[in-house]
């Protein structure tokens, strides 16, 4: 029974930390390249700066991903995909499968960092690498982008992107809050925020003297402390209290007995085996004064050694000279 | 013939003169001469003055292998430079991981007994924490920024890990100085202490006995670790690398099923990652990193953070000597005990108090603000990171 136990904790503790790991990732950025644009038959105006390119050197739709945690975890094998056939949920994960393109395994880009991100281009060119997806974007459409995990089943994130103007892209900004960046602020495989420490920079305007910051951290370091010292004052005289109780009951409980016991003698009920009756009385009557007067259970716990002067460790009184060491001839 | 000689001699010579460039005394610079000097004058310390050892021969060995001069060409030895082995052991302290493990040997070998039975000394513990937050502010009007400020003020809770901890990610580049100032002022507290302490009690105040501690059970012993980690972490999450290994090294020791576990990290884990800390620690210091102006303010910093909080922790006991019954009353020489320096604080408060009552000893009593400080600091450390980074 342990041992199943144990396993299953085990088996929880790891599906957990699996789901963990492949829930922070989010989408984080979506471009989509249009290259009528500067083929001139579109009336959307051309992008004024040039946009992000893949290690060939071609422009093409893109899709940001952020590991949102603070560890490594691997994207390999995770599927995306803008067919909306595959939220069917009669649909087998083979059949799933071949709706979406996979990230492949055994290419270190597909392990990212903390808070890191990594950015495929939506180009149909798997044969170009890993960061090649099987799919293209619609220009002028909208769309909706799905994550799935590595079984195919498990949707880890979706974003419904509207059309977008060109050049631009839509970013996720703060948590789950989505907004169209304008071309000059397309940030590929970037933050989408200059990250600045503002907590410091707070403090810095705020509290230049370090007042609010002392009253503060003062006053969380005693709240902790004084709520440990209420837990175990309350707890350290429940003790205490129970263990008094205990000590009475024993006491009531021993004195009841005897009481009884002196009643019995009294009356000279009680058996004797072949002992005379002064004699056992004497023997209650030791044992009572014993108890009500002669234990010690309920000491004091202070211990006095008072100094009186004494010569048991004088020289005077060894027993025994000091031994002579004599030289060898 | 003779031309192939003298080409030898001067492949000989090149050699030889190149192989100079490379040795310490081509390289050595004033600075390291000093640097060496203090090395030495901390192997002094704690050899004959008998400071803290076990803190200062790693530490003072370490400034001087630090500073051995040499050329920098790649050989990976230093212990800025990537792949060296100074460098491997470096990173327990730059990603800041020796400091819980130390925290788990202290837990280990910290019995919480006296805080348990008079849990009122923890307000002691708590108090003594003004002197990082004293620090921080005399800090933030030397010039230094808020992160910095925190960094050095932590020095004030005399908790040598926490200083590495927090100093190593808020303020990384003033971590050497802080470390080692931390380190030293913490070897430095019989020396700092005892004229505090005189200076604001009064040779009465000084006699009060204290009412001895009631009996602790095991159980109130081993709910400590679990209810402490609880409610400390619940409130400053921050400070759970410290204080999660802090209750842990304790519970291990207190469960009283895992005896041989808390052993190991009382002695051996604890001794090896000491070593390494200190060690390393020292190496820091090299003189182009640490002989600057910051370091003598990170070191007057310190002094003060020191001084202020074995005045508060004395003073606070002063404030409570004033609501509690006089059968109650508290020794104040106990409340320079409530920075976290375990046992050197509650040390100077047991010799202190024999100093003016050769009866009265307050070991026992002082360890239990002692013990508070460990906590307080490190809560102190978790609310500054939160706060900060």
């Amino acid at each position: 029974m342990r041992k199943l136990l144990s396993v299953i904790s085990f088996l929880i503790a790891s599906s957990a930390a699996f789901a963990q790991g492949a829930h922070d990732f989010k989408f984080n950025e979506v471009f989509v390249h249009a290259p009528a644009c500067c083929g001139g038959d579109s009336t959307a105006t051309c992008s004024k700066t040039p946009s992000y390119v893949d290690e060939y050197g071609q422009s093409a739709s893109w899709i940001e991903i952020e590991n949102t945690s603070y560890s490594t975890h691997e994207i390999r094998n995770c599927f995306i995909t803008i067919n909306p056939a595959v939220l069917d949920k009669t649909m087998s994960a083979p059949e799933r499968e071949k709706l979406m393109s996979v990230i492949p395994a055994g290419d270190p880009r597909t392990s990212i960092g903390a808070k890191q991100r990594i950015t495929f281009f939506a180009d149909g060119h798997t044969n170009r690498g890993t960061l090649h997806l099987n799919f293209t974007l619609p220009v002028g459409k909208p769309f909706t982008l799905y994550l799935f995990d590595g079984n195919a089943v498990d949707l880890l994130d979706s974003v419904r992107v509207e059309t977008l103007p060109v050049g631009s892209s839509f970013a996720r900004i703060n948590g789950d809050e989505w907004q169209v960046l304008e071309e000059d602020k397309v940030t590929p495989n970037a933050p989408n925020l200059v990250y600045h420490n503002d907590k410091i920079r707070e403090f810095k305007e705020k509290d230049p003297y370090g007042i609010a910051m002392t009253l503060m951290c003062m006053g969380v370091v005693f709240s902790c402390l004084i709520l440990l010292f209420v837990f175990f004052h309350i707890f350290g005289w429940a003790m205490n209290r129970a263990a008094k109780l205990a000590r009475v009951r024993a006491i009531r409980a021993i004195h009841d007995q005897a009481s009884k016991m002196v009643e019995m003698a009294k009356q000279g009920t009680t058996e004797t085996r072949g002992i005379d009756m002064e004699t056992y009385t004497a023997v209650i009557g030791m044992a009572l004064h014993e108890y009500f007067g002669g234990t010690h259970d309920l000491e004091s716990g202070i211990l006095t050694i008072n100094q009186t002067p004494t010569t048991w460790a004088d020289k005077s009184h060894e027993l025994r000279v000091t031994p002579q060491h004599h030289q060898a001839n | 013939m003779l031309l192939e000689s003298v080409s030898t001699m001067d492949f000989i010579g090149s050699k030889l003169s190149d192989f100079l460039t490379y040795t310490g005394f081509a390289n050595v610079e004033w600075a390291n001469i000093i640097m060496i000097a203090v090395g030495a004058f901390f192997i002094w310390l704690a050899i004959k003055k008998d400071f803290e050892p076990l803190l200062l021969i790693p530490i003072g060995l370490g400034i001087i292998l630090g500073n051995i001069p040499f050329k920098a060409a790649g050989l990976e030895i230093g212990l800025y430079e990537d792949n060296s082995v100074l460098n491997i052991f470096y990173q327990g302290v730059r990603l800041g991981w020796y400091p819980p493990l130390v925290f788990l040997g202290i837990g280990a070998m910290t019995d919480f007994g006296a805080l348990i039975a008079n849990p009122k000394l923890m307000l002691i513990g708590a108090a003594a924490q003004f002197g990082i937050f004293g620090a921080y502010m005399i800090a933030l009007a030397m010039g230094f920024e808020p992160n910095q400020a925190a960094g050095i003020a932590i020095i004030g809770g005399a908790d040598g890990p926490t200083a590495i901890f927090l100093s190593s990610k808020l303020s990384p580049n003033l971590m050497g100085a802080i470390a080692v100032c931390a380190y030293s002022y913490m070897a430095l507290v019989p020396v700092i202490q005892p004229g505090i302490m005189k200076l604001l009690t009064t040779k009465e105040q000084r006699k009060i006995k204290m009412q001895p501690a009631r009996k602790v059970s095991q159980t109130e012993k081993m709910l400590f670790p679990i209810v402490g980690l609880l409610i400390t972490t619940f409130i400053v999450p921050s400070g759970l690398p410290l204080l999660g290994m802090l209750f842990f090294g304790n519970l291990l020791k207190e469960s009283t099923k895992t005896t041989r576990l808390a052993k190991t990290a009382g002695s051996a884990l604890n001794d090896i990652v000491v070593m390494l800390l200190g060690l390393t620690v020292g190496c820091s210091t090299q003189a182009s990193e640490f002989l600057t102006l910051a370091t003598v303010k990170i070191f007057a910093l310190g002094a003060f953070a020191f001084i202020i909080a074995t005045a508060s922790g004395v003073i606070f006991v002063h404030i409570m000597n004033l609501f509690l019954p006089k059968n109650q009353k508290i020794n104040p020489l106990i409340g320079n005990a409530g920075v976290s320096a375990v046992p050197m604080a509650a040390r100077i408060s047991q010799n202190e108090g024999l100093k003016a009552d050769p009866h009265n000893y307050l070991l026992m009593h002082a360890m239990g603000p002692n013990v508070a400080g460990v906590i307080g600091s490190a809560v102190a450390a978790g609310v500054l990171l939160g706060f900060l980074s």
